[in-house]
């Protein structure tokens, strides 16, 4: 009876270990991203726009465009993208700055500028709560709402976020605490999969890097271990976003007029 | 310049005859009749002092914060509220970044007036520390459809955040009992902020030569009117303020009509207000009972400290859904001892990767 009593201890003591291992605030394991929720059509007056909500996370986000003329220092022969965050309260500072440079970099890099030479298309971006991975949730909302635009695009930028925890764990899609509190973090941008004819036997080839945005110090190998697993990450979310963008092409009217 | 004539919205003569001829026959463009309100949607996000409001196709979001900042000198037991507005871009091509416009502050004003002036918020409970720490309130608006009637929609969104919005307590405590400590909202329970009324502001439009009153004009009525009137009422049957900035002569008669339309309408925007207030305020509480041991306050203390990871929410993830509307958090379990609670996270991992193993 005693033994058994001592068993029994030792066998709880065990699983206490290991769910002290990948141990999240929330309950999540470390490669499970928060639900996503994501509306196209959100505004009336903008000619595309997008909500964006990953968990507590949410961002709206609007598009304007094409419109005619760019601005001075762009060159004409190509479209222009012209980006504008609004925070949630307080004035835009320098972190605004630095989130529309990188959007604007990342949309130009999707977006197919020779279409439409010498026009600018706006793309504005509201932050409506805050709880982590803040620009991934804004390039998501972003790409949905060029979507709803019918802004031609190459293909879409699929986003998220791995952080590297102080025990050496890579989690993913982290809230604001986790952001807070890890060791480092990074905003990775993957193209999203395509779905082409490929000939028979060919393989999917490897897709790249658009936007790598770190926070923090990280060792090499674990940079490319939070790039191993934001990859498989993305080509998830780039199925959910591919099926949920799908369901409502094709009955809306330009609004462009 | 080019580009800003193309950016504004430009009426047709067709468009605007068509609405003035309409109107002679008491219909509008979009249906209603002159003296009804668009379909009003009260949403509150998940902090307090957030909410969304969608008036026909104008959609406003309200966020409401709060400071501990020095007072004014001339008066050292009040508390401060500011209100800031953005018109975003989103909102209309025509709404340039940057300072905000004369109607962005126009706006601005109107709200601040309603609330200000007509001691709709209680400022003297603000005060923390007579003379030396305030609380601080600041309401940022942000337009982000602009659909017509700006101004009653961002006022609504203004009066929804200001109810739901909770400023953290604060205690004297420390070594000498003048250290102040502000609790966090999982220690203390933050408070609501006292409000005493409802300051509705209702718009109306002047059409035509005849001029044609309407309420709640839509955009494209308010590029058509030839003045407007924002009456600012609550239902105590005080008019809090009044703004007729220029545009066509009106009689006083007409005047008078419009303000008991403006207060019948101000009652009943004053109810769904209370209404999206309290079922937001039972949710909220449903939350916190779930996530708290109800038996005493004391063992809530216990409970933190001994299980700081139970706070803990089962969320499965949503591959196939695109859901318009805002999910909230599924119940949470409290376990009282060790033994449960390591049973309870086993029984969590097991579905979380049973989750996903069959997305």
């Amino acid at each position: 009876m005693f033994i058994l009593f001592k068993l029994v201890i030792y066998e709880n003591a065990i699983l206490l270990l290991k769910s002290m291992e990948v141990d999240r605030l929330d309950g999540r394991t470390a490669n499970q991203r928060r639900p996503v929720v994501c509306t196209r059509g959100v505004l009336h007056r903008a000619h595309g726009s997008a909500s964006w909500a990953q968990g507590e996370t949410k961002v709206i986000a609007a598009v304007y465009g094409p419109k005619a003329g760019t601005k001075k220092n762009e060159n004409p022969e190509k479209a222009c993208i012209e980006v504008i965050w609004k925070p949630k309260t307080g004035q835009s500072g320098k972190q605004e700055r630095e989130f529309e440079m990188v959007l604007k970099k990342t949309l130009q890099s999707i977006c197919l500028l020779n279409v439409h030479p010498n026009t600018t298309t706006s793309i504005i971006v509201q932050v409506v709560n805050d709880d982590g991975a803040l620009l991934p949730c804004a390039i998501n909302a972003a790409c949905s709402a060029l979507v709803d635009a019918g802004i031609p695009l190459k293909h879409l930028a699929v986003a998220i976020c791995c952080c590297m925890a102080e025990s050496g764990h890579v989690f993913l899609d982290p809230s604001k605490l986790e952001e807070q509190t890890t060791k480092a973090f990074v905003y990775l941008v993957f193209p999203s999969s395509t779905m082409s004819v490929l000939p028979q036997g060919s393989e999917v080839k490897e897709h790249g890097i658009i936007t790598s945005v770190t926070h923090g110090v990280m060792a090499v190998d674990d940079y490319f271990s939070c790039v191993k697993m934001g990859r498989a990450a993305a080509a998830e979310l780039s199925d959910y976003v591919r099926n949920s963008l799908k369901l409502k092409a094709g009955n809306d009217l330009s609004k462009a007029g | 310049m080019e580009q800003r004539l193309a950016n504004s919205f430009t009426m047709t003569v067709n468009d605007k005859q068509f609405i003035e001829t309409a109107l002679v026959s008491d219909i509008r463009v979009d249906g209603r009749r002159p003296f009804d309100y668009r379909n009003l949607t009260i949403r509150f996000g998940s902090e307090d002092g957030s909410s969304e409001v969608q008036l026909g196709q104008t959609q406003v979001i309200a966020f409401v914060t709060g400071q501990l900042v020095p007072p004014y000198r001339d008066r050292p037991n009040e508390g401060t509220f500011a209100i800031f507005t953005e018109f975003s871009p989103m909102a209309d091509p025509s709404f340039e970044p940057g300072r905000p416009g004369d109607s962005a502050i126009e706006l601005g004003r109107i709200v601040d007036r309603g609330l200000r002036e007509s001691r709709a918020v209680d400022t003297e409970s603000l005060c923390v520390v007579a003379g030396k720490l305030v609380w601080s309130i600041r309401i940022d608006l942000h337009i982000i459809d602009n659909g017509g009637n700006l101004v009653d929609a961002a006022n609504i969104a203004a009066l929804a955040a200001l109810s739901t919005f909770r400023r953290p307590e604060c205690t004297f405590g420390g070594e000498d009992g003048q250290e102040l400590i502000v609790h966090p909202p999982d220690v203390m329970e933050p408070l609501p902020l006292i409000i005493h009324h409802f300051p509705v502001a209702v718009t109306f439009g002047f059409i035509g030569e005849e001029n044609i009153v309407v309420i709640d004009p839509t955009y494209h009525e308010e590029a058509v009117m030839g003045g407007a009137l924002t009456a600012t009422l609550n239902t105590n049957g005080d008019v809090c303020a009044i703004q007729k900035a220029g545009g066509d002569g009106v009689l006083q008669s007409v005047i008078m009509q419009c303000l008991r339309i403006a207060s019948v309408k101000a009652g009943d925007i004053t109810s769904k207000i209370k209404n999206a207030v309290e079922s937001y305020n039972t949710q909220r509480s449903l939350k916190k009972i779930k996530r708290h041991n109800p038996s005493s306050a004391a063992s809530k203390e216990e409970s933190r400290q001994v299980n700081p990871e139970t706070k803990s929410t089962q969320q499965s993830c949503d591959i196939n859904s695109s859901a318009s509307t805002l999910s909230i958090g599924s119940p949470e379990e409290q376990s009282e001892t060790l033994k449960d609670e390591v049973k309870l996270k086993h029984k969590k991992r097991k579905k979380s990767t049973s989750n996903a193993n069959s997305s």
